[in-house]
Parts: C-alpha cells; sequence; structure tokens
C-alpha cells in the first residue's frame, strides 16, 4: 500500500512536469500580451495597449475577417459531410469499405506539406480554381470532413439505436426518422464536431499556405509573416486569443456532451 | 420443379432489389465523400506522381520529356539524407513521446481521481491550439534574447546567451513539444478502455507489479500506442515549421525540402517528386502499422 503511494507520486511529478513543459510557452505568451516591454518577451508592468494595437490594425482585421469567413463555411460543410458519411458508414455493409475507410484516413494522417503541395499542383495545373477563397475552402473542406466524419463515427458506436428501429416499425419515413428521431439525438455528436472542426480550419497555416496564392492573408499566415522580422508584443495577444477561443470552444464540447448524455 | 425455379427465380430477384437498395443508399450516403477523396485525395496524388517525372525549365516552366532525374536525386543523392535524418528524427520523437507520455497516461487513468476531466482537458486544448503559436511561444522562451536566458542573465548565473535556438537539441525539443499530446491520448483511451479485472487477476497469481506491467498493461495498450505513433510519427517526418523555426538552414526535413521546392524555389517537378516520395514512404509505414492492428485505436482516439 505505501509502495502504491510512492509510485503515485513519482507519477504525479513526472506527470506535472510534462504538463508544465506544454503550458510554460503558452502561459508565458499570455503573460506577455499585457507587458509593457516591446520585445513581448519579458515583464515590464501591466498594459493593454498592444491589445488596442491588435483591434485597430486594419491588416489584422483583414486577416481574422478571412479566417473567419473561412472556418465557417468549412465548419458548415464538413459537418454536413461528416454525418451523412459517418451514417452511411455506419449503416452499410459493403465490399470496399475497409479501403474507404483508410482512404479518408489519409488527409488526416498526411503530412501537410504533401496535401498542400498536391492541391497547389491540381488547382492550378490542371482545375484551374482561382487561388484564394475557393482553393482555401476547397482544401479545409478535404482536411476537415474526414475528421468530423471520424468524431461522428465515434460517438454513433456508444449510441442507442433502438428509437430509430421504433420509428421506422411504427411507420415513419426514413427521412422523417431521420429529421425527427435519430438527427436530433446526434445533435450533441454534430455540435461536437462543428466545434471542434472550427479550431482545426481556423488555425491551419501549412495546407493555407500552399494554396492561398497572393494577397489571401489568414490569421496565422500574418502570424507567420511576422514570425520572419521577429517577435512582436502584437502576436502575443493574437496567441493569447487563439489559445481563449479554443479553450471556450472546448468547454462548449464538454458541456454539450453532457447535456447529450443526461438527455438519453 | 416448377414451383422450385419460381422460388429462386423470386429469390434471385429479391437479391438484386437488396443490391439495387445498397447501391442506391451507398450513392446517397458516401457520394460526397467520396467526391472528395477521389477528386481532391487521390487526383492530386496523381498529378504530383506524373509530375515529378518532367523536369523544369530555366524559368519555372515544366518540360514535358520523360525523366528519372528527380527520382535519382532522392534515391542516390543529397535528398536521401535529409529523408534518412526526418525518419530518425521522427523515430527518435516518437520514442520521446512515448517515454513522456506513458506514464502521464497511466497516472491520469489509475490516479487521476475526480481531477481527471481536467488533466484530459489541458492536455487537448494544447493538442487543438494553434500549432504555429504554441511554436511561436516556444521560441519566446528558448530564444537568444528569449524568456530563460533574460532571467538567467538577470539573475547573473551566466553572463552570455546560451544558444539554444538551432541546435540538433532545439529541434528535438519542439517536435516533441508540438505532438506530444497526441500520444498521451491515444494511450490514455486504450488505458482507460482496459479491463480492471485483468489486471486484479494478474496480482493475484503472484505478478510483481513491474512483472505485470510489462507482460500484461503495455500489451494490452498496444493498439494505443500504434495509434499515437501514426499521430506522431507520419507528420513528424513531413515537418516544416520546427526545422525551418528551431533549425534555422543547419536543420533540414523531408518536409522543409517540399516547401522549399514549392514555395521558394518553384521547381514543381523537383518538388513533386520530393512530396511523392515523402507520402509513398508514409503510406508505407501506414499500411505496415494498421496491419499490425493500429487502424481500430486510431479511428477510436479521433
Amino acid at each position: 500500500m505505501k509502495k502504491k503511494r510512492i509510485a503515485s507520486k513519482i507519477l504525479w511529478v513526472l506527470s506535472s512536469l510534462t504538463l508544465i513543459f506544454l503550458w510554460a510557452p503558452m502561459i508565458l505568451i499570455i503573460v506577455f500580451s499585457f507587458s509593457n516591454n516591446k520585445y513581448g518577451s519579458s515583464w515590464e508592468g501591466f498594459t493593454l495597449k498592444w491589445y488596442v494595437k491588435l483591434f485597430t490594425n486594419d491588416q489584422v482585421r483583414d486577416a481574422l475577417m478571412r479566417s473567419l469567413i473561412i472556418a465557417g463555411v468549412t465548419v458548415v460543410v464538413a459537418t454536413l459531410i461528416g454525418t451523412i458519411t459517418a451514417y452511411g458508414l455506419y449503416k452499410l455493409n459493403f465490399r470496399g469499405k475497409q479501403f474507404l475507410r483508410t482512404s479518408i484516413l489519409l488527409p488526416i494522417v498526411f503530412p501537410s506539406v504533401v496535401t498542400g503541395s498536391a492541391l497547389l499542383v491540381f488547382f492550378t495545373r490542371l482545375v484551374h480554381i482561382p487561388l484564394g477563397y475557393p482553393s482555401i475552402i476547397i482544401a479545409h473542406i478535404v482536411f476537415c470532413s474526414p475528421l468530423a466524419v471520424f468524431i461522428i463515427l465515434g460517438r454513433m458506436q456508444r449510441f442507442d439505436w433502438s428509437w430509430e428501429e421504433a420509428a421506422l416499425d411504427l411507420g415513419a419515413t426514413p427521412f422523417r426518422t431521420f429529421l425527427r428521431v435519430t438527427g436530433p439525438q446526434l445533435l450533441p455528436a454534430i455540435m461536437a464536431s462543428a466545434m471542434l472542426i472550427f479550431p482545426w480550419s481556423f488555425d491551419d497555416f501549412v495546407i493555407t499556405y500552399f494554396v492561398a496564392g497572393v494577397g489571401s492573408t489568414t490569421l496565422p499566415i500574418y502570424v507567420f509573416s511576422q514570425l520572419r522580422f521577429g517577435a512582436t508584443p502584437v502576436i502575443n495577444t493574437i496567441g493569447t486569443l487563439f489559445v481563449s477561443i479554443t479553450m471556450l470552444g472546448m468547454v462548449l464540447v464538454y458541456f454539450v456532451q453532457k447535456m447529450g448524455k443526461s438527455n438519453s | 420443379m416448377r414451383a422450385m425455379d419460381e422460388i429462386s427465380v423470386s429469390q434471385s430477384q429479391a437479391q438484386k432489389r437488396e443490391k439495387r437498395k445498397l447501391a442506391l443508399n451507398i450513392a446517397a450516403y458516401l457520394f460526397p465523400i467520396i467526391i472528395i477523396v477521389v477528386v481532391f485525395v487521390f487526383a492530386p496524388l496523381a498529378i504530383i506522381l506524373f509530375f515529378s517525372f518532367l523536369k523544369s525549365g530555366p524559368y519555372g516552366q515544366i518540360v514535358y520529356t520523360f525523366t528519372f532525374e528527380n527520382i535519382g536525386a532522392i534515391l542516390g543523392g543529397g535528398y536521401g539524407k535529409v529523408f534518412l535524418q526526418s525518419i530518425y528524427l521522427a523515430l527518435q520523437t516518437n520514442l520521446l513521446c512515448i517515454l513522456f507520455g506513458y506514464p502521464i497516461a497511466y497516472y491520469i487513468t489509475r490516479f487521476g481521481g475526480k481531477w481527471k476531466t481536467l488533466w484530459i482537458f489541458l492536455i487537448i486544448v494544447p493538442s487543438w491550439s494553434s500549432y504555429l503559436i504554441r511554436l511561436y511561444a516556444l521560441k519566446t522562451l528558448v530564444g537568444t534574447k528569449g524568456t530563460i536566458n533574460t532571467l538567467l542573465m538577470n539573475l547573473g548565473i551566466i553572463s552570455e546567451p546560451i544558444q539554444i535556438l538551432y541546435t540538433n537539441f532545439a529541434v528535438t525539443m519542439a517536435l516533441v513539444f508540438a505532438w506530444l499530446p497526441f500520444m498521451i491520448l491515444p494511450i490514455y483511451a486504450a488505458l482507460d478502455g482496459l479491463d480492471r479485472s485483468v489486471l486484479e487477476a494478474a496480482t493475484d497469481l503472484g505478478a510483481t507489479p513491474f512483472r505485470r506491467f510489462f507482460r500484461v498493461t503495455l500489451p494490452l495498450t498496444r493498439g494505443g500506442l500504434l495509434a499515437g505513433s501514426i499521430l506522431v510519427f507520419i507528420p513528424t517526418v513531413g515537418e516544416w515549421l520546427v526545422p525551418s523555426i528551431f533549425g534555422g538552414s543547419k536543420i533540414m526535413m523531408a518536409g522543409s525540402l517540399v516547401a522549399h521546392k514549392f514555395t521558394a524555389v518553384g521547381n514543381i517537378p523537383q518538388g513533386s517528386s520530393l512530396a511523392i516520395m515523402l507520402a509513398a514512404t508514409l503510406v508505407l509505414i501506414l499500411y505496415l502499422t494498421i496491419k499490425w492492428g493500429g487502424r481500430e485505436a486510431l479511428e477510436k482516439a479521433l
């Protein structure tokens, strides 16, 4: 018993150090985003001026708007595709299903440079889709839909399907059943996937950088362009906003899922 | 005889109807994802495969003559070395992630108690936060004018800043920092799904905790380890941002080569050949891992 307590203490120390390693840099830039230091890398007293600077910077506002539009469209389309695909994969059995599932995994696990460069060549040399909103949104749907598929599929496997059977047995059409029974029951899973896809799309740099072309600066591309000139406190404020949005999203997902559990 | 015939005819008709219904359903539900996979994943890969056998002209245009030059430059030349170095760095990152990730996943499962959700939350948030911002944050910490150096110099412990950036150590640290959460989560999922009674049985049968871990727990969480390794190893081989931010011009990885050829040089055939070789290497590794039993765990981890 005593041995076990020592083991758990050692593990606790190790785990805490790992967690500190993962969080220390993030916490630092959050702290420095409120610091007077003009290099944004040490503490020189509290200020909000970098946030004022951030919100009065036209370039940042443009980039932010662009990122929000792209992520918004991507979330809607990818979640829609993810939902019907997950439903199809769960319900149907056919030859080649395993192959299809593996193929859907490819855009998730491939390095972004491969996806990005392949799409760039495809857009510019074969189908001539203009670089900018169209190419970026298509690329985001390509790498976000698979994610939605697996998030929703995972939830479907722990799902009570007897309601759907009952509705069908009682004579509801499949469409009506989906609209009135299965859909609402799946809603927490669908919302969770939407909230997870949002940061996935909003944060993407590598693939977007490849297919953006000239002049379509998203927020991560703006950050990257600023990194070349060395760190600035403004990036600290952007980083703080990114982390806050992600945390807010995660908390929302948690509550939505809790709500889903207590409903069913 | 005739009755039997009629039955078998109606049976085959029913089968046909079933088949048609299935095909219709597949078309209805899976059409969009099949379009995505075929048009936007396979076709672009096919295009860069085709381009990797072509040449680049003096103004960056594509010359349509067939050549093995690009592939040869990877298999035999200096690019091959970069590929080997990337694979080496990715393996090292993967092992370090397991080494740091397993204890924390184990701790959360066994001793997390009421703090379990908070621990998981604190690991998921970095994995969903902007990757670029996280790397920038790490650079702020370890840079020449970074926080660690400023602090140590102000305290009088060192007089010259320590050079951390642009070393092998910096690249390795950044890779582990970037990918560690993606190793912890699948291992945690595997450990969490473990049947406690199996472990109790091992103890009852006289296994020491040490032996129990290596003979029971570890083999039973193999799926999680494999899934984590897919999520860590494959993107790491293709890293571009980490070597360019933390390695400078000294440390190249396969992903930075691809990015360099496309975004800086504009040599599409060479870039394509590098991308296709990278993809081929990784598909092979992915195939072996999935065959070894990683797919189910990977899907679960997502």
